[in-house]
């Protein structure tokens, strides 16, 4: 036989190499491969979020409107639940048995040993049904989870509403996760990151079921959840309710503004909705049928439609003639129909009789006045440098510019300026007979309701104004500093006396144009309006009803609100928004109605015209400037 | 007992003793630490399972003793007795009631005892009994001769020595327990040491490899560099074992005389052929005759598909423990995988032991025992190998077959580099029968080392 002892050391190579093998093995696994490690981390490791309770809203009289709710959401752990009677759990849960199949599958496809949703957001008084007889569905469970509630039911528009996180929100901000609510519109959009807080986060230990066994690192690593903040309103519920009462079988928008704060006291929308339809797992179904209205219900029409001003417009004409000086107080022009169509009325002998009457050939002429001042020989080149002398008094206004309003989704107007003009009819191509229908609010010009109200609140104050805004208190602190600094117009305060007197004239006297906003108790100051509009039927420009329109602020003296009121296609503006807003008006002064009959025949109007006459508000556009 | 003037406990070799109680001593240590459970936290509880285990080193260590005290002529003379009663019990377990669906256990109380792990211990006394008697030398008419082509002869084995190996090993496959069946090819080492069985573990080997590289590329195919022919992956192997051999072909041309070459070329020319064979009976096994799962499940160890919670659940889980250990571990009782009470890694306290202790001692630790097992491994060759008697050599060869394997197969599995076959680490897994199974085997090798040379006195 061979020798075969050299066989040891092939036999002991063996063992070494193994060892070799299996060190390096080791060492790559433990010390560099970090895969292991998340691996470990992701098997061994669980993440508890502790979701903050969102801040409340409050109005400005501390009411709450908007506060939270707990609502529950069943889940099942499917190998726990492989024997329950789901005929019976499918009726208890109000469910079709597609969707609880369907629901089941993807749990199991998910995992079979972790819980997945069954039915989310049960509200509680439906969970209290169901609670007694969970008992007979092992691996069926609740969860609680808080949802909004809006305890006054109304100020949907304002108040916007929440829902769940979709791809492109996730993508902009990683604060959020899938399946977290975020807020849409409104309040709630603008304020998310104060009413929201910070969620916490715990970290645990699991076992291989997913059960929490002990605090990762004593905690280490946790965060605590930061409770959203509370937030307070310049908002007054019951006027916002009231408002909403008042519009309702109406189209258009009623904005009211404390002219000494700048504080936004009722912002409506109609037709609005209870914003308690969006909460909850109800919220897609409502949410379609809101969607499919024609009248655009979840259209905010005060914060985003831009209307023709009508003859509210005038007001601002007649400032920046007196303030340029190319008329008087006392400045009277004949009502000449020949230039502009006009009502009957006396001769207007001043500004004021001018306001009062609200005469058309009046403001047409002080309006040319302002443009052609006689800079250049040339009209053309006269009406280029006097267009963007108005345009820039306009603006002082607030309309078509910044208004730092907190609050998402808002339009601006437009003011043209003489380069617009210029775009539309080349360069020296138009004077004020081209362009004349601004002067008393047709034309290229158009407003915001929330800009509207606001130069009515300008008005009250004689000559300035604060950015108009809803919030008034961050959890005990004040608003910020923007909201109290006072912003001037370029018209000097001693101009407003005229307009105010023939705001006053207009409720007041006989022949005034909205005599159906007076009140016994109340100094109201107005203004009608009535902007003509068109719709484009098949190509062609079909005149509708006209929209009714009031500017008002109340009392005379010392100014507590100032009101906008739009009616789409209601006819004349003393006709229904003037009555419309001196009843908001005596509503927030007084807390109450003296004249049932008026307050009856707004309540029992119903404005909304025919399917085939409705027009749709103008959405935003853009515009060469 | 008969007085020999004590000389066996003077030739004991006390490093092998140290190493010993070192392994039993990290192992009980990591078992409490695997298992620990706040309501039992006494060490020898013995409700808990490190309680159970210093039981069965009490039990173990008073066998050793027995074993160091009995007379060396009488572990020979009873080799085959031994032999006989360990098929006995692997037959009489058979018609046991199973136990999670195996016929494996001699239930006693709470304790169970394993046959096959004493099974180990009748084989290998039986082996170096037969090999080292004139037996197998008179019995050379019944060795068989593997030859694949005339003129190469593939391996010579000893049939009553196979046979010896097989029955067992049969025995043990039918209750079944195919991870102490395949310690059973770790004597195929011994019979390698004492001449037999030639070629037979470098032909493995190779064989292995190729086996390996043909499944890993089976369903895959590549493009070649340059050209642009697509080739599939079994034409890839062929290809490189064609390659290889043109190598080997003007090696041989260059180095070995002309009159020595012919040989050489026919077993080249033999073995490319035997290895295109045996690459397309891999494959066409693979592919056409293994069903879907068996193939999952080549797949999971060769790393072709990932399926970390299902079919490769134990595995992936074991690596995770092991290396989020890092370098420096998580510390004593810090493991969160491989912990009973996480319970992420299965069979934590026996088979897979290994991932608590490199989780919990990083790859300081893992390092550490990879060490103390290669130094014992060779320890045990030494010792082997200063036999003057062929029984003990051959004794300890058996024994170190079986530790080798045991440590490769268990530390293997659990970093993924073998498939899993449920084998304990010798005395680190908790396990009564394999606790005693080992420390016989452990001390009948350090009782025959100690009178080494009193043997032939
Ligand atoms: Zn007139």
């Amino acid at each position: 036989m061979k020798n075969m002892d050299n066989r040891k050391y092939v036999i002991a190579l063996m063992v070494l190499l193994v060892s070799l093998i299996f060190t390096v093995r080791l060492f790559y696994m433990q010390v560099i491969d970090d895969k292991w490690k998340d691996r470990a981390a992701e098997i061994s490791e669980n993440k508890v979020i502790t979701q903050p309770a969102r801040g409340v809203v409050y109005d400005r009289n501390n009411e709450k409107l908007i506060s939270n709710v707990v609502y529950y959401d069943l889940r099942v752990v499917p190998n726990q639940a492989r024997n329950i009677d789901s005929v019976s759990l499918v009726k208890l849960l109000d469910i079709s048995m597609e969707e609880y199949v369907k629901k089941m599958n993807a749990a199991r496809k998910y995992s079979k040993r972790k819980p997945s949703d069954l039915v989310t957001q049960i509200p509680p008084d439906e969970f209290s049904l169901i609670a007694p007889e969970l008992y007979k569905y092992p691996g069926v469970f609740e969860i609680e989870r808080t949802l909004r509630v809006y305890p006054k039911k109304c100020g949907a528009h304002v108040l916007g509403y929440m829902n769940e996180v979709n791809a492109n929100d996730i993508e902009k901000n990683n604060y959020y996760k899938s399946g977290d609510f975020i807020g849409r519109m409104g309040i709630e959009r603008y304020y998310e990151e104060v009413l929201r807080g910070q969620r916490g986060v715990k970290y645990y230990l699991q076992n291989a079921i997913g059960v929490e066994t002990e605090r990762y690192e004593n905690g280490k690593y946790d965060t605590l959840a930061v409770q959203g903040k509370s937030i307070t309103l310049g908002l007054d519920w019951e006027l916002q309710a009231y408002g909403e009462r008042l519009m309702q079988n109406k189209l258009g928008c009623v904005v009211a503004i404390e002219p000494s704060s700048g504080e936004i006291l009722a912002m409506v929308s109609s037709p609005a909705y209870d914003p308690n339809l969006l909460v909850g797992r109800r919220l897609g179904e409502n949410y379609s049928i809101l969607e499919k209205d024609t009248l655009l219900p979840l259209f905010n029409r005060a914060a985003s439609a831009t209307y023709p001003p009508g003859s509210t417009f005038k007001l601002i004409m007649a400032l920046v003639a007196l303030q340029e000086g190319v008329i008087t107080p006392e400045s009277s022009f004949p009502c000449n129909k020949g230039l502009v169509g006009c009502h009957n009325h006396p001769t207007a002998g001043s500004v004021s009789d001018a306001v009062k009457m609200s005469c058309n050939p009046y403001f047409y002429a002080i309006t040319k006045r302002i443009i052609h001042q006689g800079k250049s020989p040339n009209g053309f080149k006269d009406a280029a440098i006097g267009q963007d002398i108005w345009h820039d008094y306009v603006e002082s206004f607030g309309i078509g510019t910044d208004l730092h309003v907190d609050f998402p989704g808002l339009s601006r107007g437009f003011v043209p300026n003489t380069a617009f003009y210029n775009d539309l009819y080349n360069q020296f191509g138009w004077q004020f007979e081209t362009i004349y229908s601004n002067s008393i609010g047709q034309g290229e010009v158009l407003v915001t309701s929330i800009e509207m109200a606001n130069v009515v609140a300008i008005i009250a104050n004689r000559g300035y104004y604060y950015y108009p805004h809803f919030i008034r208190e961050i959890e005990g602190q004040k608003a910020p500093e923007i909201y109290h600094q006072k912003n001037y117009t370029k018209v000097d305060s001693q101009w407003f006396a005229p307009i105010v007197d023939g705001m006053w004239r207009v409720v007041h006297e006989p022949n005034g144009t909205g005599s159906r906003a007076r009140l016994d108790s109340i100094a109201v100051c107005g203004k009608t309006g009535t902007a003509e509009n068109f719709k484009r039927i098949n190509g062609v420009n079909h005149q509708m009803t006209d929209h009714s329109i009031f500017s008002a602020f109340a009392p005379m003296d010392k100014p507590q609100i100032a009101i906008y009121v739009y009616l789409e296609n209601s006819g004349f503006g003393g006709t229904w928004a003037a009555p419309l807003a001196s009843l908001m008006i005596e509503k927030y002064i007084t807390g109450e109605i003296s004249d049932t009959t008026k307050e009856n025949r707004i309540l029992n109007a119903n404005l909304i015209p025919d399917a085939s006459d409705i027009l749709p508000p103008k959405q935003p556009k853009k515009r060469n400037r | 007992m008969r007085n020999q003037n004590d000389s066996s406990f003077a030739d004991l070799d006390w490093s092998m003793v140290i190493i010993y109680f070192l392994l039993v001593g990290l192992g009980i240590t990591n078992i409490y630490s695997s298992v620990y459970d706040p309501e039992h936290p006494a060490l020898f509880d013995q409700i808990t399972q490190h309680g159970k285990q210093i039981t069965w080193l009490g039990i173990s260590l008073f066998l050793g003793i027995t074993i160091m005290f009995l007379e060396t002529s009488f572990i020979k003379k009873y080799a085959y007795w031994f032999y006989w009663v360990t098929i006995v019990l692997l037959v009489a377990v058979l018609f046991t009631p199973p136990v999670n669906g195996a016929r494996a256990w001699f239930g006693i109380g709470a304790f169970g005892i394993q046959p096959a792990e004493f099974a180990k211990i009748g084989v290998a006394l039986a082996l170096a009994k037969y090999l080292s008697t004139t037996d197998h030398l008179r019995s050379r008419g019944l060795q068989i001769k593997f030859s694949l082509l005339p003129g190469i002869t593939f391996t010579r084995m000893p049939l009553p020595a196979l046979l010896m190996l097989i029955i067992p090993a049969l025995l043990i496959l039918a209750q079944p327990d195919a991870g102490t069946f395949i310690i059973f090819t770790s004597f195929i080492l011994v019979l390698y040491r004492e001449g037999y069985a030639g070629n037979i573990l470098l032909f493995l080997i190779i064989a292995v490899i190729i086996a390996v590289i043909t499944l890993v590329v089976a369903d895959s195919s590549f493009m070649i560099p340059g050209l642009k022919i697509k080739l599939s992956g079994k034409t890839g192997i062929v290809l490189s074992l064609v390659t290889l051999s043109i190598i080997f072909y003007f090696l041989i041309r260059s180095v070995v005389l002309p009159r020595n070459r012919p040989p050489l070329y026919r077993a080249l020319i033999g073995s490319l052929i035997v290895a295109v064979i045996f690459v397309n009976f891999i494959e066409i096994g693979y592919s056409k005759i293994l069903m879907s799962h068996q193939k999952e499940r080549i797949d999971l160890v060769l790393g072709k598909i990932d399926d970390p919670d299902g079919k490769g659940y134990n595995i992936n889980r074991a690596k995770a423990a092991i290396g989020s250990g890092g370098f420096f571990g998580k510390g004593y009782m810090k493991a969160t995988l491989a912990n009973e009470n996480q319970g992420h890694v299965p069979m934590q306290s026996t088979d897979f032991i290994f991932c608590t202790w490199s989780e919990e001692w990083g790859f300081i630790g893992s390092f550490s025992l990879v060490l103390i097992y290669t130094f014992l491994l060779i320890k045990m060759i030494v010792i082997a190998e200063r036999q003057r008697s062929d029984f003990t050599r051959i004794f300890a060869y058996c024994v170190t077959g079986i530790f080798f394997y045991h440590f490769m197969i268990n530390v293997g599995m659990a970093i993924g580099l073998a498939p899993v076959i449920g084998i304990p680490l010798p005395f680190f897994s908790y396990g009564g029968s394999s606790m005693m199974s080992f420390s016989i085997l452990y001390f009948i090798l350090l009782k025959l080392d100690a009178e080494r040379k009193v043997v032939l006195q």
